[in-house]
C-alpha cells in the first residue's frame, strides 16, 4: 500500500459521509467498525514502519498549487507514528465506551470527521495542509461541545473555538512569513516543512517567528496563562469530547513544537528555554494546586491534565535526548491515562448525574472493578514506576536536570502535588463509609465499559514495564532531530545547549 | 543460580496474582495457604542463595531485560545477589512467610481475606525488587512499589469514617494511607534528584559503575548526591521531620504493621544508606554522614520519649520501631554499616514478634488497643505473653538476646567514634526503651485484670498461629550468637563495610556493656514498680500526671501533627482555593473574557455607523480623509 497515509486519513471521513445513510439503530456498530478498521490500519502502519530509519516514511507528495509550492505532502517518523496510533486507539476506545444515546448517529459522524482532521495534523508535512487540518479539527469539537454539552455549552464551545482560532491565525501569519522568506532566499515558493527545515534564519527572524508559532501552539497545549478555555471545555463537553480533547487535541500543540519550532528555530528555541520553563513550572504547580481545590471530579482531571502538559513542555525544551524522548513518550502516556480517567468519570456521571466528590464516598464497596481501574489509572497519573506514567515523567525530569537542577526540583513537585489531588479524589469518592442511599445501589462496570477500559489498562502496564517498542523509534527520531538542530544552530549558546547523545556522536 | 534468583523474586508475584484472581470473591482459605507457600518458596530460594554465597563467595548478577533506554540512558531489570542483598532477602522472606501464615489466622473473619493476601504478596514482591536490584532505578521501582502496597494495606479497611484527631490521632485508615503515601512522595523527590545527580555525573545508574566513578567526582557533587539520596531514605524510614506517617500507619491490619511498618519496608532507608556505603564513606560526605548519625540519635530519643506515655498498644510498638531505626541510622552514619545491617535483621525478628504478639492481644480484646483497659492477660494468653516477653527482652537489650548484641554494638560504636554526646543519648534511650517495652508488657499481661470490669472475654490465639510465630521467638533469642560469623560473611564485600572497634574501646567494652545493661534493668524495674503490681500498689491512671506539661507534650507527639495540619495542610488548601477562585477565575480568565468583550463592544458600537443613510456615510468618509491627511502630513514632517 503506497498511499497508506491517505487511506488512513480519509477512510474515517469517507465512512463518516456514508454514515449519513446508515440506519440510526446500527450507527454505533458502524462507528465502532470504522474506527476499528482505522485502528488496524494504523497498527499495520506501525508494523511496516522501519524502526531503524529515523527520517520520514510512507511519504506521499502530490503538488496541488505548484506555483505557490503548496503540495499534498504526507509522511510519518518515529515521533508522529505513535501519536497517530494513540489517536486511532483513543477514538476507538472512546467510541466503544460512549454512553451517549441522544443523536447518536450525528455524534458518530462528527467523531469520524474529527478523527480525519486529527490524523491529518499528525501526518501533514506541508504547512498549508497542516494548517487546514489544524483548523478543521475545531469544527467537529465545536459541535461536540455545543450540541451534546452541559448547560453552559454554548459559552464553552464558542470560547474554545475563538480562543484557539485566534492563536492559529497568528500561527498562519508566521507560516506565510516563513514561506515569504523561503521565496526571497531561494526564489521559489514552498510550503513543504522539510524544505523549510533547510532555511537557516537570522536570530531576530527566528525569535519573531518562534513567537508567532508559540501563540498558536501554546493556546492549544494549553500553556499558562492561555489555559482558561480548558476547564469550561472539559466541564461542558460530553465524556467522549473530553476524552478526545485531552488525549489528542492538546497533543497537537506539543506536537507543533516538535515539528515546527524546534527544528526550524533552534537558536530561538534555546533562547526561549527559560521563559518557557517558567510558564511550564507555573502550569505544573499552579494548576496542580487549583486541581486540589476542585469539588468536581472532572475538573480535577481537567486541571491535572494541564499540570501534566507542563511536564511535557518542559521536556520539549530540555534540548537533550532524554528529555525530548521522554516528552514525546509522555504525550502518549498522558493521552491514554487522562483519556481513561475522563472515561471513568463519565461512567460514574451516567449513573449518578453528578460529578461532585461530596456526593460520593465508599464507592469501592459497591463498584470494586471501577475502583480498581480508577486506582490503576490514578497510579499511572501520579507516575508510579512500571506504569506508563513513570517512563515519560522520569525521562523529562532527568533530561531537564541537565538544563537547570533548581527548576527540575520545582517541576518534580509534580509527583507530590499530583498525588495530593489524586489521592484526595480517591479518598472522597471510593473510601470512607458508603452513607448515601443513592450510592448503595450503584452498578459496577458493565461488559461494554469494562472492555473499553481493559485495553488501556493493558497498555498502561505493558508500556510501563517494557516501553522499548515505542520508546526506541521515538528516541531514534529524537536523536536525528537533535543532530539536525545542533548542526543548524548558528549561535554558540544554542550549539552548547543542544546535547547530542554520546552514543550518537560516536556512531557518526 | 539464575533460576533461584528468579524464583526468589517472582514467587511472591505469582502469589499476588493468584490471590488477585479471587480478589472479589469471599474468603477462600487456600488462597492464604498457597500465598504463604509461595512466599515460603521464595524464602527457600533466598536461603539457598545465601548459603551458596556463604560457602563460595561468588556474587551472582543477572540482567533480565531492558527497561528504559533513551539518549545515553540505558537501564534494565538487573539483580545482584551479594552479601547485603542476600541478608535483606532472607530476612524479608522469612518474616513475610511467618506473617502470611499468621494472617490466615488473624484475618479469618475478614470478608476481604483474599484481597488482603493479594496486597501482602505484592508487597513482598516489591520489597524483593527493592533489595535485589543492581541499579538505582530498579531500587526506585521497589521503593515506589512498597509505597503503593503500604498505601493499599494501611487503607485496607477503607470503609471506616474519618474521626476527630482527639478521638483517634490517625483520623481514619484512608487518611493515614494518604498521609503515608504523600509524605513518602516528598522524600521520593529527593531520591529522584539523587538519581539525576548520579546519572549526569557518572553516566550510569548501575551500582558498581556508579561506585567505581565516585573517586573522580567533585566534592560538591558527592555531597549533594548523598544528601538527596538520604532525603529519600528519611521518608521510607520515617526520620524526623517526615516521621508522623509511621504511627498513623498503625491503622492498617496488624500483620501489615508487623511486616511493613516494623520489619521490612521502613528499614528500606537504612538499606539504601548501607547499599550506597561507598558513597557515604567518602571523605567529602563526612559531614552528611555525621548528620545522619546525629539525626538517627535524635530520632531514637525523640520516638522513645513519646512511647513513654502512649496508651495505644500498637502506637507504642510503632514508636519503638522509629526509635530503633534511629539506632540503625546512627550506626550507618558513623560508618559501621555492617552493624547497622545486623541490627536491622535482629530488629526485624524481634519487632515482628512483638507486633504479632500485639496482634494476638488485639484479636483477643476485639480490637481494643488501650493498655489501660487490659492487665493480667497472662493468665488467659500464656503463649502470647511468653513471646512478647522474649521480644521485649530482646528489644531492651538484656544479655544474650538478639538486641543485646546488635544494639550494644551501635552504642559502642558511638563511644568508639568519640562522639560522646551521641553515645550518652543512645545509652539514655536504651533505658527508656527498656522502660516503655516492659511498661507495655506489664500493663497488658500483669497487674490487675482491668478488662473484666469492661466486659471483655479474652481468649488465646489459634495454636497454628502460635506455632508459626515460634521461629521468630527463637531468632529473637539466638540471632546475636551468630554475630561473628555474620561479620566474617559481610566483610567479604570489601573495605567500605568493615568496621572494627579500637583497642581502647575493647578494653572498656565490659564496663560499657555493664553500664547499658544496668540502665536497661533500672528501666525495667521502674516499669515493674509502677505497672506490674497488684493489690493496693496496683496501677491507676491519675489525673495529675495526665494534665502535666510534659505528659501533654508527649501524648500530642510534640504537637507536630497539629503543626503540620495548621501550617501546611490547611494553608495549602486555602491557597489552592484562593488561586482558583481569585486568581484563575477572576484575573486570568476574566482578562481573556474582557479582551473578547472589548472586541465585541467595539464591533457593536461601530456597527452603528452602518445606518444606511448616505449623508452619514459621507460624513465618515470626510472625517477619514482628514485623519489620513493629517497622518500623512505628520509623517512627511518627521521624515
Amino acid at each position: 500500500m503506497d498511499n497508506i497515509l491517505s487511506i488512513l486519513v480519509f477512510f474515517p471521513a469517507v465512512a463518516g459521509l456514508l454514515g449519513f445513510v446508515v440506519d440510526k439503530e446500527s450507527a454505533r456498530a458502524y462507528g465502532i467498525t470504522v474506527t476499528m478498521i482505522t485502528f488496524l490500519l494504523s497498527l499495520w502502519l506501525w508494523f511496516s514502519f522501519d524502526t531503524a530509519n529515523a527520517g520520514m516514511q510512507f511519504v506521499e507528495m502530490i503538488p496541488l498549487i505548484p506555483d505557490m509550492g503548496i503540495s499534498y505532502y504526507l509522511g510519518v517518523d518515529g515521533i508522529s507514528l505513535f501519536i497517530i496510533l494513540m489517536t486511532t486507539l483513543m477514538t476507538l476506545v472512546g467510541m466503544v465506551s460512549m454512553g451517549e444515546t441522544k443523536n447518536i448517529k450525528n455524534m458518530i459522524i462528527t467523531l469520524l470527521f474529527l478523527e480525519m482532521t486529527m490524523l491529518g495534523v499528525f501526518v501533514a508535512l506541508d504547512a498549508i495542509i497542516f494548517y487546514l487540518f489544524w483548523e478543521l479539527s475545531l469544527v467537529p469539537m465545536l459541535y461536540i461541545i455545543g450540541a451534546w454539552g452541559g448547560p453552559l455549552r454554548i459559552y464553552a464551545s464558542i470560547k474554545f473555538f475563538l480562543y484557539t482560532f485566534t492563536g492559529s491565525l497568528i500561527m498562519l501569519v508566521g507560516m506565510l512569513f516563513v514561506a515569504y522568506l523561503y521565496h526571497s532566499l531561494t526564489g521559489v515558493w514552498s510550503f513543504s516543512i522539510t524544505d523549510w527545515y533547510a532555511l537557516v534564519l537570522p536570530v531576530d527572524y527566528q525569535l519573531w517567528l518562534f513567537a508567532a508559532f508559540f501563540i498558536g501552539f501554546a493556546i492549544k497545549v494549553p500553556m499558562f496563562p492561555f489555559h482558561t478555555w480548558i476547564p469550561y471545555a472539559h466541564g461542558q463537553a460530553p465524556t467522549i469530547g473530553s476524552v478526545i480533547l485531552a488525549a489528542v487535541l492538546l497533543k497537537m500543540g506539543t506536537y507543533g513544537f516538535v515539528r515546527f519550532s524546534l527544528p526550524m528555530f533552534p537558536d530561538a528555541s534555546v533562547m526561549a528555554i527559560t521563559p518557557i520553563a517558567v510558564l511550564s513550572l507555573i502550569m505544573v504547580i499552579y494548576t496542580a494546586m487549583i486541581a486540589y481545590a476542585q469539588k468536581d471530579i472532572k475538573q480535577v482531571i481537567a486541571y491535572s491534565s494541564v499540570s501534566h502538559m507542563g511536564i511535557i513542555m518542559l521536556g520539549l525544551f530540555a534540548m537533550n535526548a532524554e528529555g525530548l524522548s521522554g516528552s514525546v513518550f509522555q504525550m502518549l502516556s498522558h493521552g491514554i491515562v487522562s483519556g481513561a480517567l475522563f472515561m471513568l468519570v463519565g461512567m460514574i456521571y451516567e449513573r449518578r448525574q453528578t460529578k461532585l466528590m461530596s456526593e460520593f464516598g465508599g464507592l469501592a464497596a459497591v463498584m470494586p472493578k471501577f475502583a480498581i481501574i480508577f486506582g490503576i489509572m490514578l497510579m499511572a497519573s501520579v507516575g508510579l514506576p512500571l506504569t506508563i506514567g513513570f517512563v515519560g515523567e522520569f525521562l523529562v525530569l532527568l533530561g531537564f536536570y541537565q538544563v537547570s537542577p533548581m527548576m527540575t526540583i520545582l517541576a518534580g513537585t509534580s509527583i507530590i502535588l499530583g498525588s495530593v489531588y489524586m489521592l484526595r479524589v480517591m479518598k472522597f469518592t471510593f473510601f470512607g463509609p458508603l452513607d448515601k442511599e443513592e450510592n448503595k445501589k450503584l452498578k459496577d462496570l458493565n461488559t461494554r465499559e469494562t472492555w473499553s477500559l481493559i485495553p488501556l489498562v493493558a497498555i498502561v502496564i505493558w508500556l510501563g514495564v517494557y516501553p522499548k517498542p515505542v520508546l526506541g523509534p521515538i528516541d531514534n527520531s529524537v536523536n536525528a532531530l537533535l543532530v539536525f538542530m545542533d548542526e543548524k544552530a548558528i549561535t554558540k549558546e544554542a550549539k552548547d545547549m543542544i546535547k547530542v547523545p554520546k552514543s550518537v556522536k560516536e556512531a557518526k | 543460580m539464575e533460576n533461584l534468583v528468579y524464583i526468589a523474586l517472582f514467587a511472591p508475584f505469582v502469589g499476588s496474582l493468584f490471590a488477585a484472581l479471587f480478589g472479589m470473591s469471599e474468603r477462600k482459605i487456600f488462597v492464604g495457604i498457597i500465598g504463604s507457600a509461595l512466599i515460603g518458596l521464595s524464602f527457600l530460594a533466598s536461603a539457598i542463595l545465601a548459603y551458596n554465597l556463604y560457602t563460595t563467595g561468588t556474587v551472582v548478577q543477572v540482567r533480565m531485560m531492558d527497561w528504559i533506554s533513551a539518549g545515553d540512558l540505558n537501564v534494565g531489570f538487573g539483580f545482584v545477589i551479594d552479601q547485603i542483598s542476600v541478608t535483606m532477602m532472607t530476612v524479608v522472606t522469612l518474616v513475610s512467610t511467618i506473617v502470611h501464615i499468621y494472617a490466615i489466622g488473624y484475618m479469618d473473619h475478614d470478608k476481604s481475606f483474599n484481597r488482603f493476601f493479594s496486597y501482602l504478596s505484592a508487597f513482598v514482591f516489591s520489597m524483593m525488587i527493592l533489595v535485589m536490584s543492581d541499579n538505582f532505578l530498579g531500587l526506585f521501582i521497589g521503593w515506589e512499589g512498597v509505597g503503593v502496597c503500604s498505601w493499599l494495606l494501611v487503607g485496607f479497611w477503607y470503609h471506616k469514617p474519618d474521626q476527630k484527631r482527639e478521638d483517634n490521632p490517625s483520623i481514619s485508615p484512608s487518611w493515614a494511607a494518604n498521609e503515608a503515601f504523600i509524605m513518602n512522595r516528598i522524600a521520593d523527590l529527593g531520591m529522584l534528584i539523587g538519581i539525576f545527580i548520579l546519572y549526569w555525573n557518572t553516566g550510569s545508574l548501575q551500582y558498581d559503575v556508579v561506585f567505581a566513578q565516585l573517586p573522580y567526582l567533585s566534592d560538591s557533587v558527592l555531597m549533594w548526591a548523598a544528601i538527596a539520596l538520604f532525603i529519600g531514605a528519611m521518608g521510607k524510614s520515617a526520620q524526623f521531620p517526615l516521621h508522623t506517617w509511621l504511627t498513623d500507619a498503625m491503622e492498617g491490619p496488624t500483620p501489615v504493621s508487623a511486616l511493613i511498618h516494623a520489619a521490612t519496608m521502613v528499614t528500606a532507608g537504612v538499606f539504601l544508606v548501607i547499599r550506597a556505603n561507598p558513597l557515604y564513606s567518602m571523605e567529602a560526605v563526612a559531614g552528611v554522614s555525621f548528620f545522619i548519625a546525629s539525626l538517627g540519635t535524635f530520632v531514637a530519643f525523640y520516638a522513645a520519649s513519646m512511647a513513654l506515655v502512649e496508651r495505644d498498644l500498637k502506637r507504642i510498638i510503632a514508636y519503638s520501631t522509629l526509635s530503633q531505626l534511629g539506632y540503625m541510622f546512627a550506626a550507618a552514619g558513623l560508618g559501621a554499616y555492617w552493624i547497622a545491617l545486623f541490627h536491622l535483621a535482629a530488629h526485624a525478628f524481634f519487632k515482628a514478634l512483638l507486633f504479632l504478639g500485639g496482634g494476638n492481644v488485639m484479636h483477643a480484646m476485639h480490637d481494643e488497643l488501650d493498655l489501660f483497659k487490659m492487665g493480667g492477660l497472662r493468665k488467659k494468653m500464656r503463649g502470647t505473653w511468653i513471646y512478647m516477653t522474649i521480644a521485649s527482652i530482646a528489644l531492651a537489650g538484656l544479655p544474650f538476646f538478639a538486641g543485646f548484641y546488635s544494639k550494644d554494638a551501635i552504642i559502642e560504636t558511638a563511644f568508639n567514634e568519640g562522639t560522646y554526646v551521641l553515645w550518652g543519648i543512645l545509652v539514655l534511650t536504651a533505658g527508656m526503651t527498656a522502660f516503655y517495652s516492659f511498661r507495655q508488657v506489664f500493663l497488658s499481661f500483669h497487674g490487675e485484670e482491668r478488662y473484666k470490669a469492661l466486659g471483655f472475654d479474652p481468649h488465646e490465639m489459634y495454636k497454628f498461629v502460635l506455632v508459626a510465630m515460634s521461629p521468630l521467638a527463637i531468632l529473637a533469642m539466638i540471632t546475636g550468637l551468630f554475630m561473628n560469623q555474620y561479620k566474617a560473611f559481610i566483610y567479604k564485600i570489601g573495605e567500605s563495610v568493615q568496621y572494627e572497634m579500637s583497642d581502647h574501646t575493647h578494653h572498656l567494652a565490659v564496663w560499657l556493656i555493664l553500664l547499658v545493661v544496668f540502665i536497661a534493668l533500672s528501666g525495667i524495674a521502674l516499669a515493674y514498680f509502677k505497672y506490674a503490681r497488684t493489690g493496693e500498689h496496683a496501677f491507676k491512671p491519675d489525673e495529675k500526671t495526665a494534665n502535666g506539661f510534659f505528659y501533654k507534650l508527649l501524648i500530642n507527639q510534640y504537637y507536630v501533627p497539629v503543626f503540620y495540619e495548621n501550617f501546611i495542610t490547611k494553608p495549602y488548601m486555602m491557597i489552592s482555593e484562593m488561586l482558583w477562585t481569585k486568581v484563575d477565575l477572576k484575573i486570568v480568565d476574566a482578562t481573556v473574557d474582557n479582551i473578547a468583550r472589548f472586541f465585541y463592544n467595539t464591533g457593536d458600537k461601530t456597527r452603528r455607523m452602518e445606518t444606511g443613510n448616505l449623508s452619514n456615510y459621507l460624513n465618515w468618509m470626510a472625517l477619514g480623509a482628514v485623519i489620513l491627511l493629517v497622518v500623512a502630513a505628520i509623517s512627511a514632517m518627521l521624515v
